[in-house]
């Protein structure tokens, strides 16, 4: 396996790996960010499992 | 001799070609598992399926 690295060129490689996963990682979070449930930066803290949770709390309190 | 230090297109010999492979792998695990360790911690926090 070590012989890939007589074939490519490692600081090309490394270049070329460091920017596909800095990229990746960019558009991952980017898309994390835009969604309700794994937005971390507050927006809607509550995720879908507990809003329909807590939407049965008012019926049960109205009588 | 070609074969040995002058042959690769690359231009790295076996001994350098193999030293560097100890070090890409030692990284790509430390990664590995830092990359584990973050979603672990993530599934902790909301599970996503």
């Amino acid at each position: 396996m070590w012989r890939i690295w007589l074939l490519f060129d490692p600081r090309r490689a490394l270049i070329a790996l460091f920017t596909f996963l800095f990229v990746l990682a960019l558009l991952i979070h980017f898309i994390l960010l835009s969604t309700d449930r794994f937005n971390w930066l507050g927006g809607h803290a509550a995720p879908s499992a507990a809003a329909q949770h807590m939407s049965t709390l008012p019926d049960t309190a109205k009588p | 001799m070609a074969d040995q230090s002058r042959g690769s297109l690359s231009g790295l010999t076996e001994s350098e070609a193999k030293e560097f492979h100890g070090i890409f792998v030692t990284s790509f695990i430390i990664f590995t598992v830092i990359a584990i360790v973050a979603h672990f911690l993530v599934w902790q926090w909301r599970p996503w399926l």
